[in-house]
């Protein structure tokens, strides 16, 4: 069991670029927290990142289509072979019937193993940290870590500590909102956001002007003030009214947090603190090395730039989609048909204390029947006292008692290692007909939505999004 | 090689009867086997066999005796199995070189210790190469420390593989970077950690959790893959079954060194340790043709003994464990190894009781071996149900170091966490280098010096380095190191004085180390569970010395319990003893037999009233089965204590199954090809708040129970009837 080598694939379609990762992992205890986890993560193929394929105003789906062959060829790798993973699309790939095209093309070749979540830009911002800064942050124990992924459409940030991610949020602000032609600064394309920021700052410019200087410098400017103002958690910045096109989602901030960068104006800006040359003037056709090269002036931001050096950077979303986005049970499950696995997009209807009395978790139950595919309750908090697990199973088994249809999927999801018990008490040891399924040592992620993998070796893959 | 029909060895004789008086006292002792267990120092093991002589006295009488004996005399009487055989080990000790021994034979063994105390090097090694492990093991036994150390210092051996180890002015050392769950970033960093204390030049060498091929052969490309990327000189070695690695070997794998471990009689060689002589010079024979340092080793294999493996497994034919330990190095011989590394002290209190007993075995084998021709190193090591020690395990280190030990393992912080046992660090090798003035091998040295792990002074002495300690040195980032270091279990940080751990380190690890041995010695304090009396039974150890001392006696029954049972006929009997840890017992039963207990009666199981049963070893099982016949015997007992305090609190739940219907019995013993088979088992181990927590232990315990009474089995063919059932469910 311990020993189990399993796949792991990141698929991440955003407004400029998409990219893809493979990973292998160990599913095992964890030697010192006895937990089980993906262990001892190594990347096993990483191409480098292309262009989204866009076609007039939508996503070119016969190009996707070959990306995910080209990519699929290239790795190896055949559908069946991964354990899990994530795929997220993104900005203007989320944009109407886009989103579905791609997770339908991803979902014909890798089938039920990788759960494709679109516009859940907490869910990318979490992603991001995970991906680039969860090490790091729990290397400095006690020290706050604010994580900023800036991408082709939007800044991510997300504030953690030891590890663990406490806040998110996601603003307009990025490369791409004035694409222009390579080695030149002839602007191609405005993004509405784009066009709201040079009205607000009295500058006229339309597809075919060239952005000159002190225009470049303007944005520039304004963008560094935006993405001082997230780190400070200025809520007035972004309550004029160009300050809100930018936001999507607000953000707490936090001054006394370290400041690190991912995304793709992330990787450029530490390939720039550490002394490397750049590519030449617009190589990408947007603004991403001016940026860069503007946040790296900026005393605020770029602090932390050559004291805390965080992972992967560039691939932060795509590696966090392989490594961090799926969680693993632990081995003693309540679990008494495996064959109703694996359970799609059940949303979770409570977060109830691992002490919760009769009434919170019989409403609870309540909520969850009305699903007719099934829920999921999360129970919150370590190990009860002795006792607790049995008053608890039999508090879930009168509620249960009490509610219909008995067929609906019930998932609980608690921290502690306890399902099997919990399971057993609550169903008076199988003898109740129920559809519950008990999984244990799920992290609390705060989402609306989890996935239920197959079990594989004795546990489960669970996946979680919507976390606005 | 020899091949055995080719070997002569004389015809076995009838045991004589060797006497003599000492004052007015006669002593008489029947047979070689009888004389030469009597001449040694007294150790636990050797007592338990009725073999060690009661007093000093006795023991000097038949010194006296051996003293007196020919090397002639010895080589006409080759020692015999059980049935009077020679067996196959016995045969391969008699590959000596015949012309040496010629010189030597009418050499009473007294005279042969003189000898060998005046001679210099060259004859020490000239003479070593005549001796059977027979011979070696009854010089040893005439020898005080200063002379176990005298000699063996004279018979200094090497042996080159990828590198060239063992030579004079050396002290080398074998990384053991072993993990619970074969955690490969837990083994990196152990690695790391262990190169940049400039250890690991002898070997990189991992003790697997698991012996699947599957799982060596990753094992072996990650070491490899270390190996590479630190440009470290050394070589790789992953301590599985000989037949793994031969099978990873076919596959491809970098099986550089190959490993088997030895033991001195052909019963516990083939039916332990599922290994014949005919196996070990095959494989010995494939390294030569395939393995990958054919083109430039001189030798590849690698084995591990230790005094009492055999008398643990009551295989040791009569003789006593010195004497299968020198049988072990005359196999070992056969092969020219690589390395060979000695483990006494591993088994525990049976086999060794306290410091001067295992530091007098450890000196004892490093003289046969070095003798014997073998590039010896030592493993002076203990658990902590014996009485040995950390001070005591020093001080062998000491003496072994000052004879010329060939290298030491580095177990990082002395704690190795797969093994639950306690060996040499890389912090007591550098401590050694520094008292002793030794270095490691001198390309290895090259390498370090490069790294700053080690600087020369202008006096050409070797002095640590301003990397020395220091494992970041290897990583490529901060967050790598942090991944790394979260993976490695009792790891207390890299702070050191010198060569030694920063004394927070220290008091960190002792703390643990004691708390495990309170664990140990705690009685156990638990009447009652939920409301329910427990019923106490006695075993046959009547304290704690004798159930430490003696597993046999923990399970068995009391003599006057036995005759008081009758048959309960229950369907589960559940046994709770404090096994090698009462404190795992309290901090676990009143949290998980509630719940089994619930778990049970919900399916009407026929519960026998709980036992406790204090000293009990896991085959009391069958006793308490077998007395009240039940059909389920559970016994839940605790583990041995390791190096992590909050583990000392591990208990495992085994699962006795009694075949008592003679349908199920043939199954059985079609199953497992043991026509005699009375018992199944099953085992849940792990059982505490940093493993399997007791409350779920309790749903997982009834659940395994529910199957073995559903399929009437346990253990594999338990599992066997699982997969099946599984694979016909629509």
């Amino acid at each position: 069991m311990d020993r189990t080598a399993v796949h792991l694939i990141g698929l991440d379609f955003g407004s400029t670029t998409s990219s893809a990762l493979v990973a292998r992992a160990r599913v095992g205890h964890h030697g010192v927290t006895g937990r089980m986890e993906l262990e001892s993560p190594e990347i096993v193929y990483r191409p480098e990142p292309v262009f989204t394929p866009f076609r007039d105003d939508g996503i070119d789906a016969d190009a996707i289509d070959a990306l995910l062959d080209r990519w699929f060829a290239a790795s190896g790798f055949r559908p069946q072979d991964f354990f899990a993973g994530g795929t997220i699309i993104t900005g203007l790939a989320a944009l109407r019937d886009n989103a579905t095209i791609i997770a339908r093309a991803v979902g014909n070749r890798i089938g039920e193993a990788v759960v494709a979540t679109a516009d859940d830009p907490c869910l990318e911002s979490w992603l991001a940290f995970m991906g680039s800064c969860s090490t790091l942050s729990r290397l400095h124990p006690g020290r706050p870590i604010l994580n900023l992924d800036i991408g082709g459409g939007t800044t991510n940030p997300a504030l953690g500590l030891d590890g663990d991610v406490s806040a998110t949020g996601c603003h307009y602000i990025g490369a791409r909102h004035f694409q222009v032609r390579p080695g030149t600064y002839r602007l191609t394309s405005i993004s509405q956001q784009g066009r709201a920021l040079l009205q607000s700052l009295d500058l006229r410019r339309e597809v075919g002007d060239v952005l000159d200087e002190p225009a470049l410098a303007a944005v520039l400017d304004w963008y560094v003030a935006a993405l001082e103002a997230v780190v400070r958690g200025d809520s007035t910045f972004f309550a004029t009214s160009v300050g809100r096109t930018h936001e999507q989602v607000a953000f707490p901030g936090s001054t006394g947090a370290a400041i690190t960068f991912s995304g793709g104006v992330g990787e450029l800006l530490y390939r720039h603190a550490a002394g490397q040359p750049l590519p030449g003037t617009t190589h990408f056709g947007d603004l991403g090395i001016d940026l860069a090269l503007r946040i790296a002036r900026s005393p605020l931001l770029a602090r932390d730039l050559n004291a805390m050096v965080p992972e992967q950077r560039g691939r932060a979303t795509v590696y966090g989609l392989a490594l961090h986005s799926t969680e693993v049970s632990g081995t003693t499950l309540f679990l008494p048909d495996a064959g109703v696995l694996p359970l799609r997009d059940l949303p979770v209807v409570a977060r109830l204390p691992i002490g919760a009395g009769a009434a919170a978790i019989g409403d609870a139950i309540a909520l969850a029947r009305r699903h007719a595919r099934g829920a999921c309750i999360q129970f919150l908090g370590t190990m009860p006292a002795q006792d607790g697990v049995k008053r608890l199973g039999e508090r879930i088994a009168r509620a249960l008692g009490h509610a219909s249809p008995l067929d609906r999927p019930l998932v609980l999801l608690l921290e502690p290692n306890l399902g099997k018990t919990l399971g057993n008490y609550a169903t008076d040891w199988g003898r109740a007909r129920t559809s519950l399924i008990v999984v244990d040592e799920m992290p609390d992620r705060h989402a609306h939505f989890a996935n239920i993998g197959r079990p594989r070796d004795g546990v489960v893959p669970v996946s979680f999004y919507g976390m606005h | 090689m020899k091949p055995l029909p080719d070997i002569v060895v004389p015809d076995p004789r009838p045991d004589e009867i060797y006497a003599t008086t000492v004052l007015d006292r006669s002593f008489t002792f029947k047979g070689l086997k009888a004389l030469l267990g009597a001449a040694d120092v007294s150790k636990a093991g050797d007592r338990v066999a009725g073999l060690a002589a009661p007093d000093e006295v006795t023991r000097e009488a038949a010194r006296h005796i051996l003293a007196g004996l020919t090397l002639q005399h010895l080589y006409d009487r080759p020692l015999t199995d059980d049935k009077g055989r020679v067996d196959s080990v016995m045969r391969v000790n008699y590959d000596i070189d015949l012309e040496a021994f010629g010189s030597i034979a009418s050499m009473t063994l007294g005279a042969l210790k003189d000898h060998l105390l005046r001679s210099a090097p060259a004859e020490v090694k000239r003479v070593g190469g005549a001796l059977t492990g027979v011979m070696a093991a009854a010089l040893v036994k005439l020898m005080d420390v200063h002379e176990l150390v005298l000699v063996a210092r004279k018979a200094k051996r090497s042996a080159k593989a990828r590198t060239l180890l063992g030579l004079p002015g050396t002290l080398s050392s074998r990384l053991q970077p072993n993990h619970p769950s074969d955690n490969l970033d837990g083994i990196t960093m152990l690695v790391y950690a262990g190169l940049s204390m400039g250890s690991g030049d002898q070997l990189l060498g991992v003790n697997p959790a698991i012996d699947t091929v599957e799982n060596i052969g990753a094992l072996l490309r990650h070491l490899d893959k270390l190996r590479r990327t630190t440009g470290a000189p050394t070589q790789i070695c992953v301590l599985s079954h000989v037949k793994t690695q031969l099978a990873c070997l076919e596959r491809g794998d970098p099986v550089e060194i190959l490993f088997q471990s030895l033991a001195g009689t052909d019963r516990t060689l083939t039916e332990e340790f599922d290994v014949t002589v005919d196996l070990l010079d095959r494989a010995c024979v494939t390294m030569a043709e395939r393995g990958p340092l054919r083109d430039v080793a001189a030798t590849w294999m690698y084995f591990e003994t230790g005094q009492g493996s055999e008398l643990t497994y009551g295989k040791h034919n009569g003789m006593d464990m010195a004497v299968c330990e020198a049988l072990c190095y005359g196999l070992a011989r056969r092969y020219d190894p690589f390395m060979v590394n000695n483990v006494t002290g591993f088994i525990g209190p049976e086999t060794h009781l306290d410091n001067v007993e295992m530091i007098v075995s450890n000196l004892q084998d490093h003289c046969m071996a070095k003798l014997m021709g073998l590039p010896m190193g030592m493993a002076p090591c203990y658990t902590l149900h014996s009485k040995i020690t950390l001070e005591g395990q020093q001080m062998a280190t000491q003496l072994l170091t000052a004879a010329g030990c060939n290298y030491y393992m580095d177990v990082h912080l002395h704690t190795d966490r797969m093994l639950a046992y306690f060996d040499t660090s890389g912090h007591d090798d550098q401590t050694l280098r520094e008292v002793h003035g030794l270095k490691p091998a001198p390309e290895f040295l090259r390498w370090a010096m490069e790294r700053g792990i080690f600087e020369e002074a202008e006096d050409g002495t070797v002095l640590r380095g301003p990397h020395w300690g220091n494992p970041r040195l290897f990583c490529s980032s901060d967050a790598e190191y942090q991944r790394l270091l979260e993976s490695v279990p009792a790891a207390y940080g890299f702070d050191s004085a010198g060569p030694r751990p920063a004394d927070r380190v220290s008091r960190t690890l002792r703390a643990n180390l004691a708390v495990g041995r309170e664990a140990i010695y705690a009685d156990l304090r638990i009447d009652a569970v939920d409301g329910l009396t427990f019923r106490r039974f006695r075993t046959a150890a009547g304290d704690r010395e004798a159930h430490l001392n003696d597993p046999e006696l923990g399970s068995r029954l009391a003599d006057e319990l036995r005759t008081q049972l009758s048959p309960e006929r229950s369907d589960v009997q559940i046994v709770v003893s404090d096994g090698l840890s009462a404190e795992a017992i309290h901090h676990n039963v009143p949290a998980l037999l509630p719940v089994l207990l619930d778990g049970l009666r919900s399916r009407d199981c026929k519960i026998g009233p709980p036992i406790l049963a204090p000293f009990g070893r896991v085959k009391l099982a069958e006793a308490v089965g077998d007395a009240l016949q039940a059909k389920l015997t559970l016994v839940l007992i605790g583990e041995r204590p390791g190096g992590d305090a909050l583990a000392s609190r591990s208990m495992s739940a085994y699962f006795a199954y009694r075949l008592d219907d003679p349908q199920t019995r043939a199954e059985a013993a079609r199953f497992s090809g043991n026509p005699d088979v009375r018992y199944e088992y099953s085992v849940i181990s792990n059982i505490y708040a940093g493993g399997l927590p007791p409350v779920e232990a309790g749903s997982v315990v009834a659940e395994k129970i529910f199957d073995i009474l559903a399929h009437k089995a346990a253990g594999n063919r338990l599992e066997s009837l699982i997969a099946s059932d599984r694979k016909t469910r629509p």
